[in-house]
């Protein structure tokens, strides 16, 4: 038992001083047996505070320490390294939430949440008094990390993965690389194409030997922990071989005779596409894939074209990697039926469909052939809902819909362009671009957030109708050719992927990070990452820096090859176990095994595993298990201090 | 001459930006020396109160991050110290000259302001935003790392009292410039942003009404090292109960030489909004603004929650301020919504 206890109570500046009486704490703590030490401090996490506890071990010899501050989530670590720093076993120390669990959550009632941090700091002095010092375990860790999804984030991560020396599995569902990027033509501020953008990513990738690519792939299954994901991969056959240069002429030829035609979701249902295809002529890998989903086997294309091979079959893989950054995209917004009349009146269309439209028109812009003058957009469609499902703001549809009202001018005489915003959110540079458009003559006009624009039909002519802000309320109809829904971002559904690695989903159904500001990239489960809009909508731009600082982090975390794992793991008492299996059915982790000890059946933790959750405690019917750090005699010491 | 000092990577500030890059380079096993012009570590974001749209405490988020910083050991760092001179070899590497500037305060200097209470000279405190006053000797603030006391020498009056106190014997009125060669192979420019000076639009009579302040003023009164413990105006200590924001003020105008938008006023704006609401509950808080630009994760979700805690957004760009006698402002402003002119009261503004 501890006998010699350092206590600090944290004012945190006055986030908790202002509502916690954090003198009369520290008086309280004092008297507790074993309490060598209580004090108060500005900010317990200041670096002289720490050198001050540092001090305080070594002088006086502490044996264990209490601090009563904020979250464990922000400081636990700060002070695990202080103790270690002064020789103390970081098991020695227990962090006390006087902060959110207190002072923030009883503001209302100063004497009361006094009285609350009281019995928090003496159950935390309860709890430390039979801490166990316990050894760091370190397990080795693979330098590879698995990269789901090849579009631009999960490309550029790759890149700078390789080259700073980590293997990369690069794996993409489709049969060819890009993602959304690829579906774009000119991109601000560059005016640089898509595609352009996407086969320098793809020449890097390729060139590098660190990477490994797989197209038509998904991950499948998943074990193991951080620094060694066992994980397997499965491939959908493309049907056309990729070990040889095809010939171009041939496939074209190919393509030409095959008989089916379905709806070409790259762009968007506007046109048409075969069962054998490529989206477009310059798509990477430069190999056609086959649908076979809508492909009816008639075996046109093998007849002029060698490389056809419909009798492949689902192909898998094993790798094992020290991390796993999705990098697996979002999805456009699909409004709903009569959502601005979208596909109740012929000629509402959304954003990527008009991306894809000025693309692939010709010198004249037709939509179903009739000549295109006047545009309207319209804004925040299935963005900001006040009663939908999506409350967020999707950043960059302003900007990418400003953008194509440039590029429409810019491809097309006689454009009139419309803008019915909600306000616009050209934030940052992007401002220039604002600025641009309303220099070219565009209108912008703004609805009041109670009365939406409206799209109605009349006599054949599609009219948008809103009551503008900017002209102090008149009411302003146009007649428009084109009606654009600038539909936003939402997330994609990927449940096969995030049931299987249990990836934390946000409010807004967007995977989370462990913190916005301060882990963008990171996720509670240790070696899982994201990046790119999987995580929240985002331009180009922001997806880029979020996979750099994704490979900078995974980077980090492998490079030594060496992982300190939480030794807060399940011990079993091998003299009480009756090995009896029910520890080892509720294990989330498989990390009880069944083993034999002088001739009896036990169980047995395999420490690389086990995550210290706690779950096989309870079902021990014999209570043959402790958790070491939450021993039971910590808890009841806890437990008696706060009923008392 | 000494050895010639070499790193790896040269983080040029030593705010959030230039501690994450160096922390996580020396994680990857690079040496960084990380060069700050300041006499601490921290940059704007320590002085921050908190952080939307989490509401996190900005000091409890930023301390832990310096003090890693300041104690990896592939790190080396230098305060109040700037680089002159970089220039490409012909190896790739880059030659610099490191300048240390003297802060006539050695680092035995243990942090505890007995020189503070004895200096003669109060000037105007620079941590503070000019809010209140400091010594010419000082630490520069609570959570200032390194903790060490400096001596503004164009202030100090050398008359000798902070020597004859300091415990710790660390005052050296001898120090001078120290400027050392080092090579690196990389460097990151990590140097942050200036507040926009908001006397460049005269309009606003910000430096002639002293009830009108920037926002850094109004953050530094809502932090927990707040210099009055409330929200106060400048001008008579009265608590004001009528606050305006001008929001784009330096911002999204080619008439002061900045066509694009900051991105980030209109959210602190709304963050101070609420957090105002909670220091001032009586107070009415009303934002006039060109757009909301509300994009980021959760920062619709933000904006929402300050109208329903009944701050008042008004679309509108502010024309003119004017004083009254007692101290309050008048702001001619453009309602767009109704399409008038339109003048309102306030008794404090914020830029």
């Amino acid at each position: 038992m501890k006998q010699k206890i350092g206590v600090y109570i944290c004012q945190c500046g006055s986030n908790i001083s202002d509502y916690v009486n954090v003198e009369e704490v520290a008086a309280q703590a004092e008297k507790i047996e074993g309490v060598a030490l209580a004090k108060t401090t500005m900010f317990a996490c200041a670096d002289s505070t720490q050198k001050e506890i540092e001090e305080d071990i070594k002088s006086r010899q502490l044996d264990a320490i209490v601090v009563a501050s904020c979250s464990p989530k922000l400081h636990l670590f700060t002070f695990r390294n202080v103790a270690i720093r002064a020789g103390l076993n970081p098991f020695n120390y227990v962090q006390v939430n006087v902060r959110e669990q207190c002072s923030w959550a009883h503001s209302n009632n100063p004497k009361q949440a006094t009285e609350k941090a009281i019995h928090l700091v003496i159950a935390g002095i309860e709890r430390v008094k039979h801490s166990k010092a316990l050894p760091a375990i370190k397990i080795s860790a693979d330098n590879a990390v698995l990269v789901v999804g090849a579009g631009v984030s999960g490309m550029r991560a790759a890149i700078e993965l390789a080259k700073m020396g980590t293997e990369v599995v690069l794996i993409e569902k489709n049969h060819f690389v890009g993602g959304r990027v690829s579906q774009w033509n000119k991109l601000f501020i560059t005016d640089e194409t898509g595609q352009e953008v996407v086969a320098r990513l793809y020449q890097e990738v390729k060139n590098h030997n660190k990477i490994k690519l797989f197209t038509g792939t998904e991950l499948i299954s998943k074990s193991g922990g951080v620094g060694n994901f066992d994980i397997q991969i499965q491939f959908t056959p493309r049907y056309v071989l990729t070990t040889c240069k095809p010939d171009w002429e041939k496939i074209q030829k190919a393509i030409s005779l095959c008989p089916i035609e379905v709806d070409d979701d790259f762009n968007f249902g506007l046109t048409k596409r075969k069962a054998i295809y490529k989206n477009f002529p310059s798509e990477l890998p430069h190999i056609p894939a086959i649908d076979i989903v809508n492909c009816n086997k008639c075996g046109e294309c093998v007849k002029v074209c060698e490389e056809v091979d419909l009798e492949q079959q689902v192909e898998k893989l094993n790798f094992r990697v020290g991390a796993i950054l999705l990098t697996t995209g979002a999805d456009s917004y699909e409004p709903k039926k009569g959502e601005f009349a979208y596909q109740e009146i012929d000629n509402v269309i959304t954003l990527q469909q008009f991306k894809r439209l000025i693309e692939i028109s010709g010198k004249e812009l037709l939509y179903h052939g009739k000549k295109i003058r006047n545009i309207a957009f319209i804004y925040c469609v299935g963005s900001r809902q006040q009663d939908g499902e999506n409350k967020y703001c999707s950043r960059y549809c302003c900007t990418s819909v400003i953008h194509s009202a440039i590029l429409v001018k810019e491809k097309y005489e006689g454009i009139f362009n419309f803008h019915f915003t909600r306000g616009v959110r050209t934030y940052g540079k992007q401002e220039i671009l604002y600025n641009k458009a309303a220099k070219q003559g565009d209108i912008f006009l703004q609805s009041f957030e109670d009365s939406p624009t409206e799209v109605t039909s009349e006599n054949g002519k599609t009219i948008v109708k809103i009551n503008d802000i900017l002209t102090a309320n008149m009411e302003i109809e146009v007649e428009a050719d084109l009606v654009v829904l600038v539909t936003g971002m939402v997330p994609r559904e990927n449940t096969a992927i995030s049931s299987l690695l249990k990836i934390p989903i946000g409010r807004d159904k967007f995977y989370n990070e462990v913190h916005p500001k301060l882990r963008p990239v990171e996720t509670v489960i240790d070696g899982i990452l994201i990046a790119g809009t999987c995580q929240s909508p985002k331009t180009i731009m922001e997806s880029v820096n979020s996979a750099l600082s994704a490979a900078a982090k995974a980077n980090s975390l492998l490079r030594t090859g060496e992982i300190e794992l939480e030794p807060t793991l399940a011990v079993i008492d091998k003299e009480t176990c009756d090995w009896c299996d029910a520890c080892a059915a509720v294990c989330p982790y498989d990390a009880i095994e069944k083993s034999e000890v002088n001739g009896k059946f036990v169980a047995q933790i395999a420490k690389a595993n086990c995550k210290g959750c706690g779950m096989c405690l309870p079902v021990c019917p014999v209570n043959a298990i402790q958790l070491d750090g939450y021993t039971d005699v910590e808890m009841e010491g806890m437990i008696s201090a706060l009923v008392s | 001459m000494t050895e010639k000092k070499e790193y790896d990577v040269l983080v040029l500030g030593g705010g959030i930006s230039g501690s994450e890059s160096a922390l996580n380079l020396a994680k990857q096993g690079f040496k960084v020396i990380l060069v700050e012009k300041d006499l601490s570590l921290g940059g704007k974001m320590i002085h921050l109160s908190k952080v939307f749209p989490t509401l996190d405490c900005s000091a409890c988020i930023t301390t832990p991050k310096v003090s890693e910083t300041a104690r990896h050991p592939n790190i080396d760092i230098y305060t109040f110290s700037e680089v002159r001179d970089i220039e490409k070899l012909n190896s790739g590497d880059f030659q610099v000259t490191l300048v240390q500037k003297p802060r006539y305060v050695t680092e035995d200097c243990t942090g505890c302001q007995l020189c503070e209470d004895k200096c003669p000279v109060v000037v105007n405190d620079q941590y503070q935003w000019d809010l209140v006053g400091r010594k010419a000797i000082y630490v520069p603030f609570s959570i200032a790392n390194p903790r060490i006391a400096a001596i503004d020498i164009e202030n100090c009056s050398l008359c000798g009292a902070c020597e004859k106190v300091c415990p710790a014997n660390s005052i050296d009125f001898s120090q001078v410039e120290m400027q050392t060669p080092i090579v690196v192979k990389t460097v990151i420019i990590a140097i942050g942003f200036n507040l926009f000076d908001p006397t460049l639009i005269p309009r606003y009579g910000f430096g002639k009404y002293k009830n009108v302040v920037t926002s850094m003023q109004m953050e530094r009164q809502l932090v927990p090292t707040r210099p009055f413990n409330n929200v106060l105006r400048p001008k008579d200590g009265k608590m004001p109960d009528n606050i305006a924001y001008v929001l784009c003020a330096g911002s999204r105008d080619e008439t002061v030489g900045n066509p694009i938008c900051s991105q980030v006023c209109c959210m602190y704006s709304t963050k101070q909004a609420q957090l105002l609401m909670g220091a001032l509950p009586m107070a009415d808080v009303t934002v006039y603004y060109l757009h909301i630009r509300a994009f980021g994760k959760g920062f619709c979700e933000f904006y929402q929650q300050a109208k329903g805690m009944g701050v008042e957004f008004i679309k509108g760009k502010i024309g003119l301020i004017t004083e009254k006698e007692n101290g309050n402002l008048l702001l001619r402003y453009e309602d767009i919504e109704s399409g008038n002119i339109k003048e309102a009261e306030h008794d404090l503004v914020v830029l």
